[in-house]
């Protein structure tokens, strides 16, 4: 027993010297050593004095429950068996403490300082949660290209993760400031109101990209009531204004309010929701992007949009386009029918290609459609037109150019006279009553790039039955057919067309539009656009002597 | 189901005075902008050049945009003074031109009445 008592003495000299608090109590609770690592930390700790007088509760309580064998041997030392470590605070620290049992039942306590392990533990999962909102903020944020919506979802993620009450405000529209205010994670409301940013200190600055101003600049108090949403009544405490960074011009501004009792803003609350805002911005300023595009193309489509035809002096005038992409419905191909402006007059068909897809060509489209109106009272002269149309479209930076064809068209009592002009398009077709598709031989430059065109005008007649079909490239070079990527091609189209004699125009549109979606099925194709002419089928009357001009059935 | 066309490819052939673009495969919509910058550098690249010829042997279609790529290099090489052939031109491409009205904007009979 003696021998045993200097070995505890020895190595309580050796605890002395131990980095790591050991404090020893028997199964009574009374402490038999303590090392000096622990008698700085438990104040008071001596030999001889109780474990529930110098340990905080936790640990007291652990060494009763280890005495009494409650607690479950689960930590392994070596051979031997170890009751469960513990922990819990002592002061400012987090501690964890590992008992040992000894052979005379008394329990040495070893205590470690986890406090920065905790910490750091911390930290990790909320960086964790941080990066999960951020990624979910950006899924979220991305799904939506309408700016309301963006700004909505913009609120309602800021409300739930980094503050009670959250406000988007956009840049001002018609001296109105769009707003959406979210509170506590639900979903956002929108309005639209006629409030001054410069209401709230830092607002106007972070609508204008400044960076923002830090909380403890603002004073709650400052807060104007357009900022809180509409049945909010309880006072705000801490306040910070985050301005939206859009692709180069601010997209708008994140107010994030907390409720008097929750905690002040930190500073790295700050940074995490400028890191936010950063992503929020970018969605919303392409929102801004994608609907100021849309609406751009709205507007350019509904003037660039084929005409509706109709029967034009008893002159059958069917038309046909069929866009490229489905999403883009204006493309490169157009067709106008001008009716003449007397009675008398020629109607001018129109029908063209532009050169390239989307809106570059959509606008070179609206272009020549518009200086062609303008050139109508020389329709009938089409060289001289097509000169003119020509100069208006010259341009040093790009050799984007049209092909078109103009058909000046004029009924003659059953039949129709027309004059055609090709400005490098594909040569018009006429289809005789009996089937024969004839070539109709006129010739012309491409119109745009040239400084000098040249262009040939023919004429040609349609009598009852016949048909002149205007069309653009599309058709003959959509691939398509058993192998999938054949042309359609000329041969094909005439083949196609001697089958439509002594159709009606619209039959002939429908018909060859039917083949040719049959050709590409599904595949990518140009855009096709055609128009078909058809003499006026008519019978003369009998009254007349049939000889002279004499009159018609319409 | 489209088979894929065989990818556009443009072969240089360089000599002193004269360099040969050997162009293979569809030139349209997707690469129109890339040869007419090839085009482009080499011409300022190389300011000794007298002609630059496109070799269409192996071209297997050419669409409005592939025409409007041809207008832009016959215009960089007008500016260089330099001139510019079609050669081996493929009866579609021929067809293309003839339509078009360019027939005459890539041939130069004065140009090749000299150099005899």
């Amino acid at each position: 027993m003696a021998s045993s008592r200097e070995n505890t003495a020895d190595q309580t000299s050796l605890w002395g010297l131990a980095p790591y608090p050991v404090i020893m109590a028997d199964r009574s609770g009374t402490v038999l050593a303590v090392n000096d690592a622990a008698g700085v930390l438990l104040k008071g700790a001596a030999s001889g004095v109780s474990m529930a007088d110098v340990a905080p509760a936790w640990l007291a309580e652990a060494h009763r429950d280890v005495c009494v064998g409650t607690v479950p041997a689960t930590r392994t030392d070596g051979d031997r068996t170890a009751p469960a470590s513990v922990s819990g605070r002592i002061a400012a620290n987090s501690f964890e403490a590992h008992p040992s049992l000894a052979p005379d039942g008394s329990v040495v306590w070893w205590l470690v300082d986890d406090t920065d392990r905790r910490l750091a533990e911390e930290a990790l999962a909320t960086e964790r949660e941080r990066t999960r909102f951020l990624s979910e903020a950006s899924n979220v944020l991305l799904a939506s290209l309408n700016t309301g919506r963006c700004m909505a979802a913009t609120a309602q993620l800021a409300a739930e993760y980094l503050a009670d009450v959250a406000v988007v405000v956009a840049p001002a529209t018609g001296g109105k400031l769009p707003l959406a205010r979210a509170v506590d994670g639900k979903a956002a409301e929108r309005a639209l109101l006629g409030a001054d940013p410069s209401d709230l200190p830092g607002l106007a600055e972070a609508l204008q990209g400044f960076p923002p101003v830090p909380s403890r600049w603002i004073d709650p108090a400052a807060l104007p009531a357009w900022a809180l949403p509409q049945d909010f009544t309880e006072t705000i405490g801490s306040v910070v204004v985050t301005p939206l960074p859009g692709h180069g011009v601010p997209a708008g501004a994140l107010i994030l309010l907390r409720r008097s009792g929750s905690a002040q803003f930190s500073e790295n609350e700050e940074v995490f929701a400028r890191l936010f805002a950063a992503r929020a911005g970018a969605a919303l300023s392409a929102a801004r992007l994608y609907s100021e595009q849309s609406a751009i193309t709205q507007t350019l489509m509904r003037d660039l949009l084929p005409p509706t035809l109709q029967r034009l002096d008893g002159v059958e005038i069917a038309g046909g386009y069929r866009p490229a992409g489905a999403a883009e419905q204006v493309g490169g191909d157009f067709y106008d029918v001008h009716p003449g402006i007397a009675a008398t007059d020629a109607s001018l068909v129109v029908l063209g290609d532009v050169c390239g897809k989307g809106l570059e060509a959509a606008v070179l489209t609206g272009k020549i459609r518009n200086t062609l109106q303008a050139l109508l009272p020389m329709a009938d002269d089409h060289e001289r037109m097509l000169r003119l149309l020509n100069g208006a479209l010259l341009n040093s930076y790009h050799t984007r150019f049209a092909t078109l064809v103009l058909a000046s068209v004029q009924r003659a009592g059953n039949e129709v006279r027309l004059r055609l002009t090709s400005a490098g398009h594909p040569h018009p077709l006429v289809i005789r009553a009996d089937g024969t598709v004839e070539h109709v031989p006129t010739r012309g430059s491409l119109i745009g790039v040239l400084p000098t065109i040249e262009a040939r005008t023919v004429e040609t007649v349609l009598r009852p039955g016949d048909t002149c079909l205007l069309h653009t490239d599309g058709f003959t070079e959509a691939r398509g057919g058993p192998l999938g990527d054949e042309m359609f091609g000329d041969e094909r189209l005439r083949q196609a067309l001697s089958e439509c004699a002594d159709m009606p125009a619209e039959a002939v549109v429908d018909r060859i539009q039917m083949l040719a979606s049959q050709w590409v099925r599904n595949g990518p194709h140009d855009d096709m656009a055609l128009i078909a002419i058809s003499a006026p089928h008519t019978h003369h009357l009998s009254a007349v002597n049939g000889h002279t001009r004499g009159r018609y059935t319409a | 189901m489209t088979p894929i066309p065989p990818p556009f490819t443009v072969t240089v052939e360089c000599g002193r005075s004269s360099a040969c673009f050997h162009l293979a495969g569809d030139l349209d919509y997707n690469v129109g902008d890339t040869v007419v910058q090839q085009a482009r550098r080499h011409l300022v690249d190389h300011p000794g050049l007298h002609d630059l010829r496109l070799d269409c042997a192996e071209l297997t279609f050419c669409d409005s945009v592939g025409v409007s790529s041809l207008l832009m290099i016959h215009r960089h090489a007008g500016a260089h003074s330099v001139r510019l052939h079609l050669d081996n031109r493929p009866p579609f491409l021929q067809r293309l031109l003839d339509i078009t009205g360019l027939q005459q904007l890539f041939t130069h009979p004065h140009i090749a009445q000299q150099a005899e």
